[in-house]
């Protein structure tokens, strides 16, 4: 009898529970713990290392709509050497756990990793696998604000696990709503981090900041300093900042808007990403909503306003710029091709612009990779 | 950017345009085009354009006329292509919907300067841009400018040359050539030997190959890309070959989207695929092929085409993304921004599909059906159609493909190397034939470690596991099973638990399997046939139902559930709890049933009456449901149906989806065979068949009782046995003589039949079937000599013939019916034979109580008519008849299944203003080693229907368009027995007028001297050779008259034969056929000044 098939009859049946009151019984993957978070779901057919070490999906259960994960294993994290450690996007996973139908058990890849469990054991993560995932991608589209609580059998169902300090201000059985605190001391470096020796100097504000904005800007000829949220950051010595991806409510950042209010009223070259593209739509006094169930795929379509150029995009967001409330001195520079949202925004003299999607990819497409160039050349 | 702006109506004249077929269904180039031109058509008559479709490929779909459609049953070559640009004077041509066929001869077009002459803008890819895609100097130079990794490789166009690279590179080499379609002359050299051999036999019908680096072992991995005018660009799919690198991509297992690639990988082939589609200026569709190292992130492009493709056919099935549709839209004019994605309707269709399944392509082969072909894999592909298995893990869609693809419902669990040793399981692992995976599972099942069978094979340890759990379950099940005391099936699976069962449902074992291994242990030594087995399997299906474990209904929506959709395109998996669609109306669905795979006597023929079967009960309002498993056809279009399950037509599947759709009925004779042998065990599972009864399908196919019946009606028939022992044949043949035709009972396509005119050759064919039982009869039946064989098509509505029409073969009985020139309306068949056939078919009718489509096959000797076969089903002729008489004999068919009122139709066939021929296509091209001879067997893979004002211009025109060309060179004639030679006088002089040096074999040659023509002589072994005529490219067509059924005279002629195939000349064989095409050419200056006939 092979190893496969002997681990998963001793698996242990699990459940995920919902906050809509639906439950689904699945078999236990990884950690033998409870955990609970904001359901979502990605469709992304690869990258799932990347998608849960990604600091965004803090205080969530993702859901791979992809039958298959684990194919390739998880790479080795070479000593937390970011610039080494491709497939990873931070130094941890930064899920709560995971939901799928299938997982694979071994790592056959080149990249001599480990197995996608085992990656998750060592990180007191659990998931569910035996799931009809794509039932569940259904069942959370077609409801806003979904949370959810892995159990395994003979589990209580406790937030005992915490990993990310703001998960300790939720009761015992409550469900976990990352959007209620602000998340940014929870993935923000503390102290400021140089890292590559090039000429132009980017000052990266770090709420949750992907490993690959930092590789390819040193791979772009770029020096960095990554600095933490709440510092003072216009002060540091720098010819651009960018404003970095991150997890929740980008209105629940303590003054972290404020600050980049600041920023933008110099005519230094500001990048927001993501959530830093959230951030600063704010500070421009735009307004932001939460959208029904978010993107989170690997397939989003944008184009470019000027030229109707078209792009695959990553993206991993809850939260959307009202279109509305663009700014005069602002324009609408992305718009996503399947519901018109604003995917990004630009500047109309100013050296600011920001996109929602993920130049940086990993995962996903890298089409969009020339915004982190037209910023460099701005510097 | 709308449409192309000389594309609009000009005042209110809509402006033509002209799509290119790709011909005849050859290996390598099958039933894809008539997807993608189909759904090509669809998109340009939208946008206000009239489409002139060339395709000689009557039974293809995209042949039937409608409006805003002109269709020219003419050969794709330049030179008719120009007449009809000349005649029609369209706008615009399209290369890309018509395979290899169609692009060469655009590319011709244009370098000849006739598109520019006529003032035709190429739609899409540039002819440039398209050069560089198919010159592999040209490529390999831009791959060099745009820094792109390719195999080290040198274009040569001499032996000497090769094999000097050779040794530069390195062994192992592969040759290429250029400008063919499914690597034709492609191999693999291990050294110089094996090096020139190929060299050699390629250089004689390609100027130029190449030659290089062979990448063995190496992952193979396709992407589909689609690019339009504005440059805006994407990928739809990946998608990885089981089998790495060296089989060829057509004969590989293929799995979509890629599994054991990680995301850097992915996204560094996405990256360069969209790299290289830039820079070559790629508008509509690409296929682009890479190897990728398993040891590290490296790589290379193998190649790209820039077209619709078997696999863009494939990425469209595996996505639901209609890639055809969307390239006709882009080539038109559309930027993707502009277009929705059809199957949402809401969201854009720039855009790249996100699947929550996965899908499985296994290659059909009909290897068995060629004698002397090699059934090993390599870079020439040999499978002659598909499947695709869609599911939720890979063990489901490994299971299910394999059941689809072998027509039976045993699967991977067939055993089919139980008994072989270690070394012969060893050897087909690491030799791979289209057996390996058979042999893989074996190994399993004996306990080989994931790492010696990855040693051997190459194949990713991913993929293997999969494959070792299949094996090791089981084992582990027929263990379990063996342990239980119940000997009811019922009882003993209730022993299982119920969580376990469900487990082995979901990992694709089928209750006919799982029945399968309970008998195995329980009475190993009791031989259960398939029908029984089929019966117990209920049993398990029974308990499955009262435990509830039963298959949900998934959709295929391209965006993995992230937008709501009403999605129809549906496939069954047992790793769900939910159906994604919920029935409302009981009982108004109509299931019609499709032919599964193509295959040697089973192709596009049946799919286009499994369309038209559904778009006729779509158009009636019925719900119209179709099942099956073929991606290259249109009837798996989502939009031919209102509902597509994409899935096994098996008795287990076939009865979970009557489960869900509780239907009127099911349609299981538009299908071809395979559907049609679901009849019997559906009917006895109570399922409601439309048309036909089962007992009338029964007694038409058992031999037995039809036979009684003709006895009944007194209708002639050759005489015949049912033998099961030998004694029973020799008392047969010593009473009424030889020659004898032999087959097994219930055939396909004449799987193993042959005549035998001696004892010896009895002997052999004996030889080659199973041994002779009273499981396994086999039927003996006088074989006539020169005779004709006649056919009809027809309709009946209960027991009433409604339609028939009546059609000739060319060559006289002996040739399989599938592979036989058909002439409609006939033009030698005596009144009197005529009526008395159809006098014949009434009674039938009448006898059988046929209630729907059938065909009934005769021979005629004088005015002697004998009744050879009746199919209670579609025939393989039903497209060709169709088309020509003008009446839709499915739809006739659909009419009757529906009970409608109908009124008897009368057609007099005097009026059809042509004549239609029906020619079959051959591809011994790529089978090495197969002898090119017509027989009772089948061997054929695609046909041609041409119309003429006359016989001999349809007859020119349908030989044309098989590849049978008109010599320039010179011909090799050996005219075969003393009566044929005689016979052949008839149209010796035709042959000379051909203007061409004329060689023959010594007899031959002595025969025409003494008849007083000049002949070059040629000899079997001393020189000249004929075989070196043939290779020093002296002539470029062989007549070679195959003396019937005659053992040593077919080893004698084979190599003449098999040496004209690899030189590529044509050859024709037939006596009959060969007499009908030399007289042919009287019209010959006639049709090329004729007008262009459409339909």
């Amino acid at each position: 009898m092979d190893k496969t098939m002997t681990k998963k009859q001793t698996r242990k049946k699990a459940t995920l529970e919902l906050s809509n009151g639906m439950k689904f019984e699945g078999k236990l993957i990884g950690s033998d713990v409870a955990v609970s978070g904001e359901m979502v779901f990605n469709t992304g057919m690869l990258g799932y290392s990347e998608s849960m070490s990604d600091p965004s999906y803090v205080g969530q259960i993702l859901v791979f709509s992809f039958c298959l994960i684990g194919n390739y294993g998880v790479p080795t994290l070479n000593g937390g050497d970011f610039f080494m450690s491709y497939g990873h996007e931070s130094s941890s996973i930064k899920t709560q756990g995971i939901i799928a139908s299938e997982i694979f058990d071994e790592c056959y890849h080149h990249n001599n990793g480990v197995s996608l469990e085992e990656w998750m054991i060592s990180q007191q993560v659990p998931g569910i696998i035996g799931v009809d995932t794509r039932y569940l991608v259904q069942t959370i589209r077609n409801s806003r604000n979904l949370f959810g609580w892995i159990i395994p059998e003979g589990c209580k169902k406790e937030n005992t696990i915490k990993k990310f300090p703001f998960v300790e201000n939720f009761k015992k059985e409550e469900y976990v709503d990352p959007s209620k605190f602000n998340l940014m001391p929870t993935v923000s470096t503390k102290t400021n981090c140089i890292y590559g020796t090039g000429k132009k100097k980017v000052a990266v504000v770090d709420c949750g900041v992907k490993w690959n904005i930092l590789r390819m800007l040193v791979a772009k000829g770029c020096s960095i300093e990554l600095v933490p949220w709440d510092s003072d950051f216009s002060k540091v010595k720098a010819d651009g900042w960018l404003i970095s991806n991150g997890p929740g409510d980008p209105r629940n950042t303590g003054d972290l808007v404020e600050r980049v209010s600041d920023l933008l009223k110099d005519n230094k070259p500001v990048l927001g990403i993501c959530l830093g593209h959230q951030i600063i739509s704010l500070a421009s006094g735009a307004k932001i909503k939460k959208m029904p169930y978010g993107h989170r795929s690997h397939n989003q379509p944008v184009f470019a306003i000027p030229g109707h150029k078209a792009f695959m995009t990553s993206q991993n967001h809850s939260y959307t710029v009202d279109s509305e409330t663009i700014m005069p001195d602002w324009d609408l520079w992305f718009e996503n091709a399947n519901d018109k949202g604003v995917e990004g925004i630009k500047h109309k003299t100013k050296p600011f612009m920001s996109v929602q999607f993920h130049p940086e990819a990993s995962s996903g497409p890298n089409d969009t990779g020339w915004i982190l160039d037209q910023f460099i050349k701005t510097l | 950017m709308p449409i192309l702006k000389f594309l609009n109506p000009k005042g209110n004249k809509k402006q033509k345009v002209i799509l290119l077929g790709s011909g005849a269904l050859a290996i390598g180039q099958a039933g894809e085009f008539d997807y993608s031109g189909s759904q090509a058509v669809k998109a340009l008559q939208e946008e206000g354009l009239e489409v002139l479709v060339v395709n000689p490929n009557i039974a293809s779909v995209q042949t039937n006329s409608e409006i805003d459609k002109k269709v020219f049953l003419y050969p794709v070559t330049p030179f008719w292509v120009e007449k009809i640009i000349e005649q029609e004077r369209p706008v615009g041509i399209i290369s890309s919907f018509g395979g290899q066929t169609a692009l060469n001869c655009v590319i011709e077009l244009e370098k000849s300067g006739v598109l520019k002459k006529y003032g035709v803008e190429v739609l899409g890819t540039q002819v440039e841009a398209l050069e560089v895609s198919e010159n592999r100097d040209l490529f390999a130079k831009r791959m060099q400018e745009i820094e792109v990794p390719i195999p080290q490789s040198k274009a040569v166009s001499t032996v000497e040359d090769a094999l000097k690279v050779a040794e530069e590179i390195g062994y192992p080499v592969i040759t290429r050539s250029a400008f063919a379609l499914g690597g034709l002359g492609s191999g693999l050299a291990k050294n110089a030997e094996t090096l020139k051999n190929l060299a050699s036999a390629a250089l004689m019908s390609v100027p130029q190959i190449l030659i290089e680096k062979s990448l063995h072992g190496w992952k193979e991995i396709e992407y589909e890309v689609m690019r339009d005018r504005q440059g805006n660009c994407i990928t739809i799919c990946n998608m990885e070959n089981f089998d790495p690198m060296g089989i060829h991509t057509g004969d590989s297992i293929v799995i979509a989207p890629c599994q054991t690639i990680d995301n850097i990988e992915n996204n560094m082939l996405r990256d360069t695929a969209i790299k290289i589609v830039h820079s070559i200026g790629v508008v509509g569709e690409c296929n682009v092929q890479f190897a990728l190292s398993p040891f590290k992130y490296e790589f290379y492009v193998i190649e790209i085409n820039a077209r619709l493709s078997r696999s863009s056919a494939l990425a469209s099935k595996a996505t639901g993304y209609p890639i055809a549709y969307i390239a006709a839209k882009v080539v038109s004019g559309f930027d993707l921004l502009e277009l929705k994605n059809p199957v949402t309707t809401t969201t854009s269709a720039f855009f790249e599909p996100s699947l929550d399944y996965v899908t499985l392509k296994v290659p059909r082969w009909d290897l068995t059906k060629f004698t002397g072909v090699s059934k090993l894999l390599g870079t020439q592909m040999k499978s002659v159609g598909e499947v695709m298995a869609i599911g939720r893990n890979f063990c489901e869609i490994t299971q299910k493909a394999i059941r689809m693809v072998n027509e039976n419902e045993e699967g991977i669990t067939a055993g089919v190397f139980k008994d072989a040793s270690k070394e012969a399981l060893e050897y087909e692992i690491e030799n791979p034939t289209n057996l390996r995976l058979f042999a893989i599972y074996e190994a399993f099942k004996r306990g080989y470690t994931l790492e010696r069978i990855a040693e051997l094979s190459s194949i990713s340890k991913w993929f293997l596991t999969h494959v070792q759990t299949l094996a090791n379950t089981e084992n582990e099940v027929t263990e379990i099973l063996a342990k239980t005391k119940k000997k009811d099936i019922y009882e003993a699976f209730k022993t299982l638990d119920k969580g376990y069962l469900r487990k082995l449902k979901s990992l694709g074992f089928s209750d006919y399997q799982l029945v399968k291994f309970f008998l195995s242990v329980k009475d190993p030594n009791v031989k259960y046939t398939q029908k029984q087995i089929k019966t117990l399997s209920l049993q398990v299906r029974k308990l499955r139902k009262k435990l509830n474990v039963v298959p949900v209904v998934k959709q295929i929506d391209t965006t993995s559930a992230e937008y709501p959709t009403g999605s129809n395109y549906l496939y069954l998996s047992y790793d769900g709890q939910h159906n994604d669609i919920a029935l409302t109306k009981k009982n108004s669905s109509i299931i019609t049933l499709g032919s599964g795979s193509y295959r040697i006597g089973s192709s596009l023929e049946f799919d286009w009456c499994s369309v038209m079967t559904s778009k006729y009960f779509k158009g009636k309002r019925s719900d119209s449901v179709i099942i099956n498993c073929n991606p290259e056809t249109v009837s798996t279009d989502f939009s031919t149906s209102n509902r597509l399950y994409f899935e096994e037509l098996s008795f287990e599947r076939v009865l979970d989806i009557v489960d869900i759709e509780k239907p009127k009925g099911v349609i299981a004779s538009m299908g071809g065979q395979n559907p049609n042998n679901l009849i019997q065990p559906l009917n006895e599972a109570k399922v409601k068949i439309l048309g036909h009864s089962a007992k009338t399908v029964d007694m038409a196919e058992d031999r037995n009782k039809f036979s009684t019946l003709l006895d009944k009606l007194e209708i002639d028939q050759p005489e015949w046995i049912s033998a099961t022992s030998r004694k029973e044949i020799d008392e047969f043949i010593k009473r009424v003589g030889f020659p004898v035709l032999i087959r097994p009972s219930f055939v396909l396509s004449g799987t193993l039949m042959n005549v035998a005119s001696d004892d010896s050759s009895l002997d052999y064919f004996l030889s080659l079937t199973k041994d002779i039982s009273d499981d396994y009869p086999v039927v003996i039946s006088k074989f006539i000599l020169d005779a004709k064989e006649v056919e009809c098509d027809g309709v009946a509505k209960d027991g009433e013939v409604i339609i028939s029409l009546v059609s000739e073969h060319v060559e006289n009985a002996g040739v399989h019916s599938g592979d036989a020139t058909l002439v409609f309306p006939p033009e030698k068949l005596y009144v009197k034979t005529v009526n008395s056939i159809k006098d014949i078919v009434r009674k039938i009718a009448k006898g059988l109580n046929l209630n729907g489509p059938f065909n009934i096959q005769f021979i005629a000797k004088d005015n002697d008519v004998k009744v050879i076969e009746c199919n209670s089903r579609a025939s393989r002729s039903f497209p060709f008849i169709s088309k020509v008489s003008g009446k839709n004999l499915a739809e006739i068919s659909c009419k009757v299944m529906n009970k409608e009122k109908i009124k008897k139709i009368v057609i007099d066939e005097s009026e059809i203003p042509f004549v239609g021929i029906k020619a079959s296509m051959f591809s011994y091209q790529r089978l090495d080693g197969a002898d090119p001879v017509t027989g009772v067997e089948m061997g054929s893979t695609g046909e041609v229907g041409c119309l003429g004002s006359n016989f001999n211009q349809a007859m020119l025109l349908s030989m044309e368009a098989t590849q049978i060309k008109k010599p320039k060179k010179g011909i090799l004639l050996s005219s075969g027995r003393e009566r044929d030679k005689l016979k052949f006088m008839e149209v010796v002089d035709s042959l000379y007028k051909l203007n061409v040096p004329i060689y023959a074999t010594t007899g031959t040659a002595r025969y025409l001297k003494e008849k007083g023509y000049n002949v070059n002589c040629v000899h079997w072994n001393d020189s000249p050779r004929a075989v070196d005529i043939i290779k020093d490219g002296k002539v470029d067509f062989v007549i070679n008259i195959h003396k019937n059924f005659d053992l040593t005279d077919r080893k004698d002629n084979a190599e003449i034969r098999k040496t004209a195939i690899k030189c590529g000349c044509s050859i024709l064989t037939n006596i009959e056929k060969v007499m009908a095409y030399l007289k042919a050419f009287d019209d010959y200056e006639k049709l090329q000044k004729s007008h262009c006939i459409n339909l």
